[in-house]
């Protein structure tokens, strides 16, 4: 109900509050009924708000109860709770201490975090290494199979070496008892050489007396004899003449057998001086002398002989010798031949002197060179004897060898080698 | 004796090589102006006016010396050692008259002043050739410094 302002609106504000004041009444009706309803409802619910108060009741008594406990359960809380804040500050001690324990602890990954750093780059530098061990490990591997094989190729050879050792200790022992031979050999040989030096010496001074006593009074033989001949001629008939000269020729014979002699054994004193001997000039030479004191119609020929290093004098002789009997065996031919000739062979030079004289039986071919050996007669040819004998001397002297072939009736060659020095 | 003069004094211990030798002389111009004595000792007596030649006139000294090596008491080479070592006799020629064809006897003569050595030839032709040929060498043909 609102307060009216205006009398002219005062009428129809009446007619609205009136049809306004039926409708409330109309709901103060309808709100009747419903507040009989709600009030039985309300008895209702009283009702049961009561058997809900007992049960309240009964379970207040159970909170009371509940309560009591609780407070029970209170005073062992504050109890614990002192505990507990005992605790707490035991705790806040030991929070503490592991706050230091923790920096303490921070510090340390710090410093442990450089290391592992460090650690990181060392490692890196341990995996190059390691890689390069690997490589290196791989080297050796086949280093060390290479070395394996070598080992047994060493332990074979060291098994070889073994035998061959053995086999030397052998030869060693061998070789003492040789060389112990070789000594007593030897003091045998140097004995020998003393008794041949001896022998010698008393060679020597016998040559000096057979040189000395025996050419004078053979001198006297001769020289008398002559004297008988110049002096007494008219005296001898021709018997007596022919024994005379008898007595002069073997005198003369007897001379140059000693001189022979002599020369010869003066051979085995001399010492050689060898020197290069043109053996062109060396024949040539000879060959003019013997025509000096022989006179023959041999056919002589010799071309480009090979000069060797030998004592001039004493090849002078050797050729002198040769080329004497060359001539002398085949005086008797019509037409008598020599040649002499010259080669190489191996580390020697060999001459060779050829006549179409003669000749001689080789069965006896080895006296051709002995000492007073002849192989034909002196009515027959000339000759003491000697004079290969000397020419052999002599080759022996420079180390060569001489030989000779030939046949009877169809001439001869005598052969001399001489060792050169290559 | 003293006052003849002397061409060669032969030294020769063998009977038949003096008789030879002077036998060979013998057919040149010196043969009765030779002297021989038997050995060395006697050599050198003779040379210097001792012994049995004490008597002699030693200025009267003989032009040449033909001297034999081997000899007994006192040998060829002793006696031309004497001689060459003497001013006196010193340049008289010496021939050494020997067998032997030894290098030594040849060598040592040499080195003692001999001036010349001749072998004797066994055989009588060469003999009296060179005894007769030494002869007219060194006592016509050879010049003396005296």
């Amino acid at each position: 109900m609102k307060p009216q302002t205006h009398k002219d609106s005062r009428t129809d504000e009446l007619v609205i509050a009136n049809k306004h004041l039926a409708f409330q009444y109309e709901e103060r009706q309808k709100r009747a009924t419903e507040l009989i309803i709600a009030n039985k409802e309300l008895v209702a619910q009283n009702e049961e708000k009561e058997k809900w108060a007992a049960e309240l009741s009964i379970a207040n008594i159970e909170l009371a109860y509940q309560n009591k406990e609780k407070e029970k359960r209170a005073a062992e809380l504050s109890i614990a709770i002192k505990e507990l804040a005992l605790q707490n500050k035991e705790k806040e001690k030991r929070a503490e201490e592991l706050i230091i324990a923790n920096k303490e602890l921070a510090y340390q990954n710090e410093i442990k975090e450089k290391r592992a750093a460090e650690l990181v780059i060392a490692n890196i530098e341990l995996a190059y290494q390691n890689e390069e061990k690997g490589k290196r490990a791989d080297e050796l591997i086949i280093a060390n199979r290479e070395l394996l094989y070598q080992n047994v190729e060493k332990e074979k050879r060291a098994n070889e070496l073994v035998i061959a050792n053995m086999e030397l200790i052998y030869q060693n022992k061998e070789k003492e008892n040789r060389a112990e031979e070789l000594v007593i050999a030897n003091r045998e040989v140097i004995e020998r050489t003393m008794q041949l030096e001896l022998a010698n010496k008393e060679l020597e001074s016998f040559s000096y007396s057979v040189s000395h006593d025996l050419r004078a009074p053979l001198r006297a033989v001769g020289g008398y004899a002559r004297m008988l001949e110049e002096d007494y001629d008219a005296l001898f008939d021709d018997e007596g003449k022919r024994l005379l000269g008898e007595v002069q020729q073997n005198a003369k014979k007897m001379g140059i057998l000693i001189d022979d002699l002599l020369s010869f054994s003066r051979l085995g004193r001399k010492e050689i001086k060898k020197t290069n001997v043109d053996m062109n000039a060396l024949t040539a030479n000879m060959l003019l002398e013997i025509g000096q004191s022989i006179s023959h119609h041999a056919q002589i020929k010799f071309s480009n002989l090979l000069p060797l290093r030998a004592d001039h004098t004493l090849m002078e002789r050797v050729m002198t010798n040769l080329l004497s009997n060359a001539i002398k065996y085949s005086s008797k031919e019509e037409t008598p031949v020599i040649s002499i000739a010259s080669k190489k062979e191996d580390r020697q030079i060999i001459y060779s002197i050829t006549d179409n004289g003669v000749g001689f039986d080789m069965q006896f071919g080895h006296k051709l060179f002995g000492v007073f050996q002849r192989l034909h007669s002196t009515e027959e040819f000339q000759g003491t004897g000697v004079g290969l004998a000397i020419v052999q001397r002599i080759i022996h002297k420079h180390e060569g060898r001489i030989w000779a072939e030939g046949k009877e009736r169809q001439g001869a060659t005598f052969f001399f080698s001489m060792p050169t020095n290559e | 004796m003293n006052n003849t003069e002397i061409e060669i004094l032969l030294v020769e211990d063998n009977m038949n090589d003096a008789e030879l030798t002077m036998r060979a002389l013998s057919k040149s111009k010196y043969s009765n102006k030779l002297v021989h004595v038997k050995d060395g000792a006697l050599a050198i007596d003779f040379l210097f006016g001792k012994g049995i030649y004490a008597e002699r006139n030693t200025s009267n000294r003989p032009k040449l010396i033909l001297l034999d090596l081997k000899m007994p008491k006192m040998d060829g080479i002793e006696v031309l050692t004497l001689i060459k070592a003497d001013e006196r006799t010193k340049k008289i020629p010496v021939v050494m008259l020997t067998s032997s064809k030894e290098n030594p006897d040849i060598e040592r003569s040499y080195a003692l002043g001999a001036n010349s050595y001749i072998v004797k030839p066994v055989e009588f032709d060469g003999f009296i050739k060179a005894v007769s040929e030494i002869g007219s060498y060194w006592l016509s043909y050879n010049q003396y410094p005296i």
